[in-house]
Protein backbone atom coordinates (compact mmCIF):
# COMPACT_ATOMS: atom_id res chain seq x y z
CA UNK A 1 0.00 0.00 0.00
CA UNK A 2 2.78 2.38 0.97
CA UNK A 3 4.73 1.73 -2.23
CA UNK A 4 1.56 2.39 -4.26
CA UNK A 5 1.12 5.78 -2.54
CA UNK A 6 4.73 6.69 -3.26
CA UNK A 7 4.38 5.48 -6.85
CA UNK A 8 1.11 7.26 -7.63
CA UNK A 9 2.40 10.52 -6.15
CA UNK A 10 4.69 10.91 -9.19
CA UNK A 11 2.95 12.28 -12.27
CA UNK A 12 5.29 10.31 -14.57
CA UNK A 13 4.26 7.08 -12.86
CA UNK A 14 0.59 7.69 -13.56
CA UNK A 15 1.44 8.70 -17.12
CA UNK A 16 3.25 5.38 -17.55
CA UNK A 17 0.26 3.46 -16.21
CA UNK A 18 -2.03 5.27 -18.65
CA UNK A 19 0.47 4.52 -21.45
CA UNK A 20 0.47 0.83 -20.54
CA UNK A 21 -3.34 0.84 -20.56
CA UNK A 22 -3.36 2.65 -23.92
CA UNK A 23 -1.09 0.11 -25.62
CA UNK A 24 -2.96 -2.74 -23.94
CA UNK A 25 -6.08 -1.35 -25.64
CA UNK A 26 -4.20 -1.17 -28.96
CA UNK A 27 -3.18 -4.82 -28.60
CA UNK A 28 -6.64 -5.84 -27.44
CA UNK A 29 -8.23 -3.98 -30.37
CA UNK A 30 -5.98 -5.84 -32.80
CA UNK A 31 -6.76 -9.20 -31.13
CA UNK A 32 -10.50 -8.51 -31.24
CA UNK A 33 -10.28 -7.51 -34.88
CA UNK A 34 -8.43 -10.73 -35.72
CA UNK A 35 -10.88 -12.78 -33.68
CA UNK A 36 -13.84 -11.14 -35.40
CA UNK A 37 -15.39 -9.74 -32.22
CA UNK A 38 -18.49 -7.55 -32.14
CA UNK A 39 -18.10 -4.12 -33.73
CA UNK A 40 -19.49 -2.42 -30.63
CA UNK A 41 -16.84 -3.95 -28.37
CA UNK A 42 -14.12 -2.96 -30.82
CA UNK A 43 -15.49 0.58 -30.89
CA UNK A 44 -15.46 0.76 -27.07
CA UNK A 45 -11.81 -0.37 -26.93
CA UNK A 46 -10.87 2.09 -29.68
CA UNK A 47 -12.70 4.90 -27.86
CA UNK A 48 -10.92 4.03 -24.61
CA UNK A 49 -7.55 4.04 -26.39
CA UNK A 50 -8.25 7.48 -27.90
CA UNK A 51 -9.29 8.77 -24.47
CA UNK A 52 -6.07 7.46 -22.90
CA UNK A 53 -4.00 9.02 -25.68
CA UNK A 54 -5.62 12.43 -25.26
CA UNK A 55 -5.26 12.29 -21.47
CA UNK A 56 -1.57 11.43 -21.82
CA UNK A 57 -1.15 14.44 -24.10
CA UNK A 58 -2.73 16.56 -21.37
CA UNK A 59 -0.46 15.07 -18.69
CA UNK A 60 2.61 15.82 -20.79
CA UNK A 61 1.87 19.55 -21.11
CA UNK A 62 4.75 20.68 -18.89
CA UNK A 63 7.26 18.07 -20.01
CA UNK A 64 9.13 20.27 -22.51
CA UNK A 65 10.49 22.27 -19.57
CA UNK A 66 11.63 19.06 -17.85
CA UNK A 67 13.35 17.83 -21.03
CA UNK A 68 15.17 21.17 -21.42
CA UNK A 69 16.27 21.01 -17.79
CA UNK A 70 17.59 17.48 -18.38
CA UNK A 71 19.47 18.72 -21.47
CA UNK A 72 21.03 21.49 -19.39
CA UNK A 73 22.19 18.91 -16.86
CA UNK A 74 23.55 16.58 -19.56
CA UNK A 75 25.76 19.35 -21.01
CA UNK A 76 27.98 19.14 -17.92
CA UNK A 77 28.82 15.42 -18.30
CA UNK A 78 32.54 14.68 -18.59
CA UNK A 79 32.23 11.88 -21.19
CA UNK A 80 31.93 13.59 -24.59
CA UNK A 81 29.95 10.76 -26.25
CA UNK A 82 27.44 10.59 -23.40
CA UNK A 83 27.24 14.38 -23.33
CA UNK A 84 26.45 14.56 -27.05
CA UNK A 85 23.97 11.68 -27.05
CA UNK A 86 22.05 12.72 -23.95
CA UNK A 87 21.95 16.46 -24.65
CA UNK A 88 20.71 16.03 -28.22
CA UNK A 89 18.30 13.28 -27.10
CA UNK A 90 16.76 15.54 -24.45
CA UNK A 91 16.49 18.42 -26.91
CA UNK A 92 14.67 16.13 -29.33
CA UNK A 93 12.40 15.00 -26.54
CA UNK A 94 11.63 18.65 -25.75
CA UNK A 95 10.72 19.23 -29.41
CA UNK A 96 8.62 16.06 -29.43
CA UNK A 97 6.71 17.25 -26.36
CA UNK A 98 6.23 20.69 -27.91
CA UNK A 99 4.73 19.10 -31.05
CA UNK A 100 2.61 16.90 -28.80
CA UNK A 101 1.30 20.00 -27.01
CA UNK A 102 0.34 21.55 -30.35
CA UNK A 103 -1.43 18.30 -31.26
CA UNK A 104 -3.30 18.37 -27.94
CA UNK A 105 -4.41 21.94 -28.66
CA UNK A 106 -5.59 20.81 -32.09
CA UNK A 107 -7.46 17.80 -30.74
CA UNK A 108 -9.26 19.82 -28.06
CA UNK A 109 -10.25 22.45 -30.61
CA UNK A 110 -8.04 25.28 -29.36
CA UNK A 111 -6.30 25.42 -32.74
CA UNK A 112 -9.03 24.74 -35.25
CA UNK A 113 -7.18 24.74 -38.59
CA UNK A 114 -4.33 22.45 -37.60
CA UNK A 115 -2.90 19.85 -39.96
CA UNK A 116 -2.87 17.08 -37.35
CA UNK A 117 -1.27 14.54 -39.70
CA UNK A 118 1.69 16.83 -40.41
CA UNK A 119 2.23 17.66 -36.74
CA UNK A 120 1.91 14.00 -35.76
CA UNK A 121 4.58 13.04 -38.31
CA UNK A 122 6.83 15.86 -37.07
CA UNK A 123 6.33 14.72 -33.47
CA UNK A 124 7.23 11.11 -34.33
CA UNK A 125 10.33 12.25 -36.22
CA UNK A 126 11.68 13.94 -33.10
CA UNK A 127 10.69 10.92 -31.00
CA UNK A 128 12.52 8.57 -33.38
CA UNK A 129 15.67 10.68 -33.33
CA UNK A 130 15.59 10.81 -29.51
CA UNK A 131 15.28 7.01 -29.39
CA UNK A 132 18.13 6.50 -31.89
CA UNK A 133 20.36 8.65 -29.70
CA UNK A 134 19.29 6.76 -26.58
CA UNK A 135 20.10 3.47 -28.30
CA UNK A 136 23.47 4.87 -29.41
CA UNK A 137 24.17 5.74 -25.80
CA UNK A 138 23.17 2.20 -24.70
CA UNK A 139 25.44 0.60 -27.31
CA UNK A 140 28.30 2.91 -26.27
CA UNK A 141 27.86 2.01 -22.59
CA UNK A 142 27.69 -1.66 -23.56
CA UNK A 143 30.92 -1.41 -25.57
CA UNK A 144 32.71 0.28 -22.67
CA UNK A 145 31.57 -2.40 -20.23
CA UNK A 146 32.52 -5.19 -22.64
CA UNK A 147 36.01 -3.73 -23.08
CA UNK A 148 36.35 -3.43 -19.32
CA UNK A 149 35.20 -7.04 -18.81
CA UNK A 150 37.53 -8.30 -21.58
CA UNK A 151 40.49 -6.54 -19.94
CA UNK A 152 39.56 -8.01 -16.57
CA UNK A 153 39.38 -11.52 -18.08
CA UNK A 154 42.70 -11.06 -19.88
CA UNK A 155 44.46 -10.20 -16.62
CA UNK A 156 42.83 -13.14 -14.83
CA UNK A 157 43.28 -15.81 -17.53
CA UNK A 158 46.72 -17.54 -17.84
CA UNK A 159 48.60 -17.33 -21.19
CA UNK A 160 47.94 -20.15 -23.70
CA UNK A 161 50.23 -23.16 -23.07
CA UNK A 162 50.22 -24.14 -26.75
CA UNK A 163 51.30 -21.15 -28.82
CA UNK A 164 52.12 -23.40 -31.80
CA UNK A 165 48.48 -24.46 -32.16
CA UNK A 166 47.37 -20.99 -33.23
CA UNK A 167 46.24 -21.17 -36.82
CA UNK A 168 47.93 -19.18 -39.56
CA UNK A 169 45.98 -16.15 -40.76
CA UNK A 170 46.61 -16.64 -44.47
CA UNK A 171 44.34 -19.71 -44.76
CA UNK A 172 40.67 -18.64 -45.16
CA UNK A 173 39.27 -22.08 -44.28
CA UNK A 174 41.43 -22.29 -41.20
CA UNK A 175 40.32 -18.82 -40.12
CA UNK A 176 36.64 -19.86 -39.92
CA UNK A 177 36.85 -21.83 -36.64
CA UNK A 178 38.85 -18.98 -35.11
CA UNK A 179 36.16 -16.50 -36.18
CA UNK A 180 33.50 -18.79 -34.75
CA UNK A 181 35.32 -19.07 -31.41
CA UNK A 182 35.90 -15.31 -31.31
CA UNK A 183 32.25 -14.64 -32.12
CA UNK A 184 31.12 -17.08 -29.43
CA UNK A 185 33.45 -15.38 -26.95
CA UNK A 186 32.07 -11.96 -27.88
CA UNK A 187 28.52 -13.23 -27.57
CA UNK A 188 29.26 -14.74 -24.17
CA UNK A 189 30.86 -11.48 -23.10
CA UNK A 190 27.84 -9.53 -24.38
CA UNK A 191 25.38 -11.72 -22.43
CA UNK A 192 27.52 -11.64 -19.27
CA UNK A 193 27.83 -7.84 -19.35
CA UNK A 194 24.10 -7.34 -19.97
CA UNK A 195 23.00 -9.69 -17.23
CA UNK A 196 25.42 -8.19 -14.74
CA UNK A 197 24.03 -4.71 -15.54
CA UNK A 198 20.21 -4.88 -15.28
CA UNK A 199 19.73 -1.08 -15.70
CA UNK A 200 21.50 -1.17 -19.07
CA UNK A 201 19.64 -4.32 -20.15
CA UNK A 202 16.26 -2.79 -19.27
CA UNK A 203 17.06 0.51 -20.99
CA UNK A 204 18.23 -1.30 -24.11
CA UNK A 205 15.09 -3.46 -24.16
CA UNK A 206 12.84 -0.45 -23.52
CA UNK A 207 14.37 1.65 -26.30
CA UNK A 208 14.37 -1.31 -28.69
CA UNK A 209 10.66 -1.82 -28.06
CA UNK A 210 9.90 1.89 -28.33
CA UNK A 211 11.68 2.36 -31.65
CA UNK A 212 9.13 0.24 -33.52
CA UNK A 213 6.36 2.74 -32.69
CA UNK A 214 7.72 5.75 -34.64
CA UNK A 215 9.15 3.46 -37.33
CA UNK A 216 5.65 2.11 -37.94
CA UNK A 217 3.88 5.49 -37.72
CA UNK A 218 6.34 7.14 -40.10
CA UNK A 219 6.04 4.24 -42.55
CA UNK A 220 9.80 3.53 -42.44
CA UNK A 221 9.30 -0.01 -41.19
CA UNK A 222 5.58 -0.88 -40.96
CA UNK A 223 4.91 -3.69 -38.51
CA UNK A 224 1.18 -3.44 -37.79
CA UNK A 225 -1.04 -2.45 -34.89
CA UNK A 226 -0.63 -5.67 -32.94
CA UNK A 227 3.15 -5.54 -32.88
CA UNK A 228 3.17 -1.81 -32.04
CA UNK A 229 0.71 -2.49 -29.20
CA UNK A 230 2.84 -5.32 -27.83
CA UNK A 231 6.04 -3.26 -28.03
CA UNK A 232 4.39 -0.25 -26.40
CA UNK A 233 2.99 -2.39 -23.61
CA UNK A 234 6.34 -4.13 -22.99
CA UNK A 235 8.15 -0.77 -22.95
CA UNK A 236 5.61 0.72 -20.52
CA UNK A 237 5.88 -2.25 -18.16
CA UNK A 238 9.70 -1.93 -18.19
CA UNK A 239 9.38 1.79 -17.54
CA UNK A 240 7.04 1.17 -14.59
CA UNK A 241 9.54 -1.37 -13.27
CA UNK A 242 12.34 1.23 -13.29
CA UNK A 243 10.09 3.58 -11.33
CA UNK A 244 9.12 1.01 -8.73
CA UNK A 245 12.78 0.01 -8.32
CA UNK A 246 14.87 3.17 -8.90
CA UNK A 247 18.14 1.19 -8.85
CA UNK A 248 17.07 -0.31 -12.20
CA UNK A 249 17.12 3.13 -13.82
CA UNK A 250 20.14 3.80 -16.02
CA UNK A 251 22.19 6.76 -14.81
CA UNK A 252 23.06 9.44 -15.83
CA UNK B 1 12.65 26.65 -13.44
CA UNK B 2 13.65 24.08 -10.84
CA UNK B 3 10.51 24.80 -8.81
CA UNK B 4 8.31 24.27 -11.88
CA UNK B 5 9.98 20.92 -12.63
CA UNK B 6 9.61 19.79 -9.00
CA UNK B 7 5.99 20.97 -8.92
CA UNK B 8 4.90 19.32 -12.18
CA UNK B 9 6.71 16.08 -11.41
CA UNK B 10 4.19 15.38 -8.66
CA UNK B 11 0.70 14.12 -9.46
CA UNK B 12 -1.11 16.50 -7.13
CA UNK B 13 0.72 19.50 -8.55
CA UNK B 14 -0.51 18.78 -12.06
CA UNK B 15 -4.03 17.94 -10.84
CA UNK B 16 -4.30 21.33 -9.10
CA UNK B 17 -3.18 23.12 -12.28
CA UNK B 18 -5.72 21.19 -14.39
CA UNK B 19 -8.46 21.94 -11.87
CA UNK B 20 -7.62 25.65 -11.90
CA UNK B 21 -7.64 25.63 -15.71
CA UNK B 22 -10.99 23.82 -15.76
CA UNK B 23 -12.64 26.36 -13.46
CA UNK B 24 -10.98 29.28 -15.28
CA UNK B 25 -12.53 27.98 -18.52
CA UNK B 26 -15.92 27.55 -16.82
CA UNK B 27 -15.76 31.11 -15.46
CA UNK B 28 -14.71 32.55 -18.83
CA UNK B 29 -17.53 30.62 -20.52
CA UNK B 30 -20.05 32.04 -18.04
CA UNK B 31 -18.78 35.60 -18.58
CA UNK B 32 -18.63 35.39 -22.39
CA UNK B 33 -21.81 33.32 -22.86
CA UNK B 34 -24.05 36.36 -23.35
CA UNK B 35 -21.75 37.84 -26.01
CA UNK B 36 -22.82 36.54 -29.46
CA UNK B 37 -19.52 37.62 -31.08
CA UNK B 38 -17.58 35.26 -28.83
CA UNK B 39 -19.54 32.10 -29.64
CA UNK B 40 -16.50 30.46 -31.24
CA UNK B 41 -14.28 31.21 -28.24
CA UNK B 42 -16.94 29.92 -25.83
CA UNK B 43 -17.11 26.63 -27.77
CA UNK B 44 -13.32 26.27 -27.55
CA UNK B 45 -13.31 27.01 -23.83
CA UNK B 46 -16.05 24.44 -23.26
CA UNK B 47 -14.01 21.85 -25.17
CA UNK B 48 -10.93 22.56 -23.04
CA UNK B 49 -13.03 22.41 -19.86
CA UNK B 50 -14.49 19.03 -20.87
CA UNK B 51 -11.02 17.75 -21.74
CA UNK B 52 -9.59 18.87 -18.39
CA UNK B 53 -12.51 17.28 -16.55
CA UNK B 54 -12.08 13.96 -18.38
CA UNK B 55 -8.33 14.03 -17.79
CA UNK B 56 -8.76 14.71 -14.09
CA UNK B 57 -11.27 11.86 -13.78
CA UNK B 58 -8.78 9.43 -15.31
CA UNK B 59 -5.98 10.83 -13.17
CA UNK B 60 -8.04 10.26 -10.02
CA UNK B 61 -8.52 6.53 -10.67
CA UNK B 62 -6.24 5.39 -7.85
CA UNK B 63 -7.36 7.99 -5.31
CA UNK B 64 -9.74 5.67 -3.43
CA UNK B 65 -6.72 3.75 -2.11
CA UNK B 66 -5.03 7.01 -1.09
CA UNK B 67 -8.14 8.11 0.83
CA UNK B 68 -8.50 4.75 2.59
CA UNK B 69 -4.83 4.93 3.58
CA UNK B 70 -5.35 8.49 4.89
CA UNK B 71 -8.38 7.27 6.89
CA UNK B 72 -6.23 4.50 8.37
CA UNK B 73 -3.65 7.07 9.46
CA UNK B 74 -6.19 9.52 10.90
CA UNK B 75 -7.71 6.75 13.04
CA UNK B 76 -4.52 6.73 15.10
CA UNK B 77 -4.88 10.39 16.14
CA UNK B 78 -5.08 11.01 19.89
CA UNK B 79 -7.54 13.92 19.65
CA UNK B 80 -11.06 12.42 19.49
CA UNK B 81 -12.64 15.26 17.50
CA UNK B 82 -9.82 15.35 14.93
CA UNK B 83 -9.88 11.56 14.71
CA UNK B 84 -13.62 11.50 14.01
CA UNK B 85 -13.64 14.43 11.56
CA UNK B 86 -10.64 13.36 9.51
CA UNK B 87 -11.55 9.67 9.38
CA UNK B 88 -15.11 10.49 8.27
CA UNK B 89 -13.79 13.02 5.74
CA UNK B 90 -11.34 10.52 4.26
CA UNK B 91 -13.90 7.70 4.09
CA UNK B 92 -16.35 10.08 2.37
CA UNK B 93 -13.60 11.09 -0.05
CA UNK B 94 -12.89 7.43 -0.81
CA UNK B 95 -16.57 6.84 -1.60
CA UNK B 96 -16.68 10.02 -3.69
CA UNK B 97 -13.64 8.81 -5.67
CA UNK B 98 -15.31 5.45 -6.17
CA UNK B 99 -18.46 7.07 -7.60
CA UNK B 100 -16.23 9.24 -9.77
CA UNK B 101 -14.49 6.14 -11.13
CA UNK B 102 -17.85 4.57 -12.02
CA UNK B 103 -18.85 7.79 -13.80
CA UNK B 104 -15.54 7.80 -15.71
CA UNK B 105 -15.99 4.16 -16.75
CA UNK B 106 -19.49 5.03 -17.93
CA UNK B 107 -18.29 8.06 -19.92
CA UNK B 108 -15.74 5.98 -21.86
CA UNK B 109 -18.28 3.22 -22.49
CA UNK B 110 -16.82 0.56 -20.19
CA UNK B 111 -20.00 0.41 -18.11
CA UNK B 112 -23.41 0.68 -19.73
CA UNK B 113 -26.97 0.92 -18.40
CA UNK B 114 -26.22 2.98 -15.30
CA UNK B 115 -28.12 6.01 -14.11
CA UNK B 116 -25.44 8.68 -14.57
CA UNK B 117 -27.51 11.37 -12.85
CA UNK B 118 -28.04 9.17 -9.80
CA UNK B 119 -24.34 8.32 -9.53
CA UNK B 120 -23.38 11.96 -10.04
CA UNK B 121 -25.69 13.07 -7.22
CA UNK B 122 -24.36 10.31 -4.97
CA UNK B 123 -20.81 11.43 -5.74
CA UNK B 124 -21.73 15.04 -4.85
CA UNK B 125 -23.32 13.87 -1.60
CA UNK B 126 -20.13 12.13 -0.50
CA UNK B 127 -18.06 15.14 -1.57
CA UNK B 128 -20.31 17.47 0.43
CA UNK B 129 -20.07 15.26 3.51
CA UNK B 130 -16.28 15.19 3.17
CA UNK B 131 -16.17 19.01 2.95
CA UNK B 132 -18.49 19.42 5.95
CA UNK B 133 -16.23 17.17 8.02
CA UNK B 134 -13.16 19.12 6.89
CA UNK B 135 -14.84 22.40 7.80
CA UNK B 136 -15.82 21.00 11.20
CA UNK B 137 -12.16 20.16 11.74
CA UNK B 138 -11.16 23.69 10.67
CA UNK B 139 -13.63 25.32 13.07
CA UNK B 140 -12.46 23.03 15.86
CA UNK B 141 -8.82 24.01 15.24
CA UNK B 142 -9.79 27.72 15.08
CA UNK B 143 -11.70 27.37 18.37
CA UNK B 144 -8.66 25.76 19.99
CA UNK B 145 -6.45 28.60 18.74
CA UNK B 146 -8.88 31.23 20.08
CA UNK B 147 -9.02 29.55 23.50
CA UNK B 148 -5.24 29.30 23.54
CA UNK B 149 -4.95 33.00 22.72
CA UNK B 150 -7.58 34.02 25.28
CA UNK B 151 -5.53 32.36 28.03
CA UNK B 152 -2.38 34.23 27.01
CA UNK B 153 -1.70 37.25 29.30
CA UNK B 154 0.24 39.26 26.73
CA UNK B 155 -2.51 38.83 24.22
CA UNK B 156 -5.22 39.88 26.70
CA UNK B 157 -3.34 43.14 27.26
CA UNK B 158 -3.06 43.65 23.50
CA UNK B 159 -6.81 43.01 23.12
CA UNK B 160 -7.88 45.45 25.84
CA UNK B 161 -5.55 48.02 24.28
CA UNK B 162 -7.22 47.47 20.90
CA UNK B 163 -10.72 47.97 22.39
CA UNK B 164 -9.73 51.11 24.35
CA UNK B 165 -7.85 52.56 21.35
CA UNK B 166 -11.05 52.97 19.33
CA UNK B 167 -13.88 54.04 21.67
CA UNK B 168 -16.07 55.37 18.83
CA UNK B 169 -16.01 51.91 17.23
CA UNK B 170 -16.60 50.26 20.57
CA UNK B 171 -19.78 52.29 21.01
CA UNK B 172 -21.22 51.05 17.75
CA UNK B 173 -20.01 47.47 17.95
CA UNK B 174 -20.66 45.26 20.93
CA UNK B 175 -17.31 45.18 22.79
CA UNK B 176 -17.48 41.39 23.29
CA UNK B 177 -18.08 40.85 19.58
CA UNK B 178 -15.25 43.21 18.69
CA UNK B 179 -12.94 41.36 21.06
CA UNK B 180 -14.00 38.01 19.60
CA UNK B 181 -13.43 39.19 16.02
CA UNK B 182 -10.04 40.61 17.00
CA UNK B 183 -9.19 37.29 18.63
CA UNK B 184 -10.31 35.36 15.55
CA UNK B 185 -8.42 37.63 13.17
CA UNK B 186 -5.20 37.46 15.19
CA UNK B 187 -5.44 33.66 15.55
CA UNK B 188 -5.88 33.18 11.80
CA UNK B 189 -3.14 35.70 11.02
CA UNK B 190 -0.66 33.74 13.10
CA UNK B 191 -1.80 30.43 11.54
CA UNK B 192 -2.22 31.06 7.78
CA UNK B 193 -2.45 27.32 7.06
CA UNK B 194 -5.73 27.09 9.00
CA UNK B 195 -7.07 30.25 7.33
CA UNK B 196 -6.23 28.94 3.85
CA UNK B 197 -7.72 25.51 4.50
CA UNK B 198 -10.94 27.08 5.80
CA UNK B 199 -11.14 29.39 2.77
CA UNK B 200 -10.49 26.47 0.41
CA UNK B 201 -13.18 24.28 1.98
CA UNK B 202 -15.75 27.12 2.05
CA UNK B 203 -15.10 27.81 -1.64
CA UNK B 204 -15.37 24.12 -2.50
CA UNK B 205 -18.68 23.87 -0.67
CA UNK B 206 -20.57 25.88 -3.32
CA UNK B 207 -20.07 23.19 -5.99
CA UNK B 208 -21.94 20.28 -4.36
CA UNK B 209 -24.47 22.62 -2.69
CA UNK B 210 -25.43 23.96 -6.11
CA UNK B 211 -25.46 20.52 -7.75
CA UNK B 212 -27.63 18.98 -5.04
CA UNK B 213 -30.00 21.96 -5.13
CA UNK B 214 -29.49 22.72 -1.43
CA UNK B 215 -28.21 26.23 -2.05
CA UNK B 216 -28.45 27.19 -5.69
CA UNK B 217 -26.15 29.84 -7.09
CA UNK B 218 -25.03 29.87 -10.73
CA UNK B 219 -22.23 28.47 -12.88
CA UNK B 220 -20.24 31.70 -12.51
CA UNK B 221 -20.19 31.62 -8.71
CA UNK B 222 -19.33 27.90 -8.65
CA UNK B 223 -16.51 28.43 -11.18
CA UNK B 224 -15.16 31.47 -9.33
CA UNK B 225 -15.15 29.61 -6.01
CA UNK B 226 -13.57 26.58 -7.67
CA UNK B 227 -10.85 28.77 -9.16
CA UNK B 228 -10.09 30.41 -5.78
CA UNK B 229 -10.00 26.97 -4.14
CA UNK B 230 -7.63 25.65 -6.83
CA UNK B 231 -5.33 28.65 -6.44
CA UNK B 232 -5.21 28.06 -2.69
CA UNK B 233 -4.52 24.38 -3.43
CA UNK B 234 -1.60 25.30 -5.71
CA UNK B 235 -0.26 27.73 -3.09
CA UNK B 236 -0.37 25.19 -0.26
CA UNK B 237 1.20 22.56 -2.51
CA UNK B 238 4.01 24.87 -3.67
CA UNK B 239 4.69 26.05 -0.10
CA UNK B 240 4.25 23.02 2.20
CA UNK B 241 4.48 25.20 5.34
CA UNK B 242 1.08 26.65 4.34
CA UNK B 243 -0.47 23.19 4.27
CA UNK B 244 -2.52 22.31 7.35
CA UNK B 245 -0.97 19.42 9.29
CA UNK B 246 -2.90 16.27 10.36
Amino acid sequence: MDSWLRFSAQSQAKERLVRAAQYACTLLGYTLQKGGAAAELRRTVSQLEAHMSLTRKLLRLGNSVEALEAAKRAIHLSDSVLRLCLTVSHLNRAMYFACDNVLWAGKTGLISKLDQQKWSQRSFRYYLFALILNLTRDVYELRLLMECEARYRATKAPPSPYPSTTLPNNSPTAALPVMSVRLRKQLHLFVTVLFSNPPLLLDLLKNSCDIFIPLDRLGIYPTGTGFVGACGLASSVLSILTMVHPWLKLKP
Amino acid sequence: MDTVVKFTSQTQGKVHVFRATQFACALSTHVLKSNPDRRDLVAKLQDVEANMNAGRKLFRLGNTINSIEAANRSMQLSDRVLCLCLTAANVSRALYSLCDNVLWASSVGLIRDINKECWSLQSSRYYLLSLIMNLTRDFYVVLQLIMQRARDKHFRQKMSQHVSESPEVAEVVIPQLDALLFLLFESLKSHPSVALDTLKNICDLFGPLNKLGIYQTNAGVVACCGLISSMVGILTFAKPNLNINT
